[in-house]
């Protein structure tokens, strides 16, 4: 009796103590704080539909999560992952964005899925129910290519713009600061021109990068791109000639990315900043604004080029370039 | 004598390994960085029906000019038009990117003020084209407007 009592107790007090520590750490799992719906996205019910399914249980108010997301520690996780999810882009507070900024989120939303980074792998590994299908793509991308002709328009060539770059430069010291500390400078002027590109939001855009930058693309050197590489896009909106060619319009902003890996260790060693308008007035409020917007996409689909979207394709020999660069 | 053919052979050789190694580097699909050397970004266009997109370098008689919008460059004026395909941007769908480069247009006049055009394309014949009408398309550009 004596002996059966000494064997059985070791397990027993192991199972007690497993569960006194499960249930302890129930008492340090906070409940996600809920908040109200106060704008729901509207869009067509097939489009609803698959957001509702695949993205609202983190990216909204709305959350649909089984018994065991809820219980620590994988409570903390999910919490975490939820938290963060609805910084980045939340289908229940829609409203606080301009129908410009919807359309935007719509393309982040459609990169994501079609690259396959979305909904996250972890999350429908244990939520099979969210995984989704060509067709659900499909119906995305059409819905998203829909508001580009709702809400853009290609500025028509009515004037020519105001030509500033005859303005006499202020003083560096006048340059505006984004909240993480990158200030504004003229220097890219004078850098070579990496790319060109466009945007579904009717802009042209122009890619300088300085002397280590271009050497990173002529080197892939991307991973991880040396310090010191600096990026600046100079975006504007798209004129349209009468003979349908397109031309820079109207300034909007310019965007850098300052390469410093102990800096900005946050955001994979990029400091991101944007300077918009004519009074260049910097994008942010707190010094970590880009963890919130930014590197959220450059991370998931720009790994490949060390988290830029605008390097070089890699199509030209460098023999081309020499001969037609020969006098 | 002896020495200096041995070093002349060793230095012929050194050089054609040099030089072969160059050409298989030349040869292979890279990321390029156009050079303009002394020239500076003026602006840049984008043609829907071709799909390239253009970008215009010159030095400072020929921003002048432009700025001015003259209807023929100034002498010592240089401005050159490198042209590029766009595509899809392989990495994020709504966006286009630069692809292959297509042709490098120069538009120079000297000192006398006498403009000369040059084109440099990617096909082995160069087709004719009309020098007077690239001249004025070249002074179409205005500066980019930003503070």
């Amino acid at each position: 009796m004596e002996t059966v009592k000494k064997k059985r107790n070791p397990i027993a007090i192991l199972f007690l103590a497993i569960l006194g520590v499960f249930g302890g750490l129930q008492l340090f799992s906070k409940p996600l704080e809920g908040k109200p719906v106060t704008g729901k996205i509207e869009a067509p019910r097939e489009v609803i539909t698959i957001l509702e399914n695949s993205c609202f249980s983190c990216h909204s108010n709305q959350q649909n999560l089984s018994w065991y997301d809820q219980i620590a520690p994988v409570s903390w996780a999910v919490n975490k992952d939820i938290k963060r999810a609805r910084e980045v882009l939340n289908f229940s507070e829609w409203e606080k964005l301009s129908p410009a900024e919807h359309q935007g989120k719509m393309y982040a939303v459609l990169n994501m899925m079609q690259s396959g980074k979305m909904p996250l792998h972890e999350y429908t590994l244990l939520h099979p129910s969210a995984k989704i299908t060509a067709k659900d793509i499909e119906t995305i991308k059409n819905y998203t290519f829909s508001l580009s002709s709702a809400n853009t328009s290609t500025q028509k060539k009515t004037e020519t713009p105001q030509n500033s770059s005859i303005v006499p430069i202020p003083a560096s010291a006048k340059f505006p600061v984004s909240p993480n500390g990158i200030r504004y400078t003229d220097d890219f002027k004078n850098w070579k021109v990496i790319s060109m590109s466009t945007l579904f939001d009717n802009s042209i855009r122009v890619i300088y990068g300085n002397d280590i930058a271009v050497k990173a693309v002529e080197t892939e050197d991307f991973h991880p791109w040396p310090d010191g590489s600096i990026v600046v896009k100079s975006v504007w909106k798209q004129q349209e000639l009468s003979d349908g060619e397109i031309r820079p319009g109207k300034f909007i902003n310019a965007q850098f990315m300052v390469k410093d890996s102990k800096q900005y260790r946050d955001t994979e060693g990029w400091g991101f900043a944007k300077f918009s308008g004519d009074d260049l007035h910097p994008t942010g409020k707190t010094a970590s604004f880009a963890k919130e917007s930014c590197i959220a996409c450059h991370r998931q689909l720009a790994e490949k080029t060390g988290y830029l979207f605008d390097v070089p394709m890699k199509v030209n020999t460098q023999r081309l370039i020499q001969n037609l660069q020969k006098k | 004598m002896k020495n200096t053919i041995l070093i002349l052979l060793v230095s012929l050789i050194a050089f054609t390994a040099c030089s072969k190694e160059n050409n298989d580097t030349d040869n292979e699909l890279s990321r390029v960085v156009f050079d303009p050397g002394h020239l500076k970004f003026i602006s840049n266009s984008l043609n829907p029906k071709k799909k390239t997109m253009s970008a215009l370098y010159g030095n400072e008689k020929a921003l002048e000019s432009l700025s001015k919008e003259n209807q023929a460059p100034e002498a010592g004026s240089v401005m050159k038009l490198v042209t590029w395909k766009y595509h899809d941007n392989p990495q994020y769908i709504g966006g286009t990117i630069t692809g292959e480069l297509v042709s490098i247009e120069t538009v120079q006049a000297d000192k006398a003020g006498n403009v000369s055009y040059d084109l440099k394309n990617n096909q082995s014949r160069t087709t004719l084209s009309n020098t007077k009408e690239r001249i004025q398309y070249f002074m179409s550009y205005r500066p980019v407007s930003r503070p």
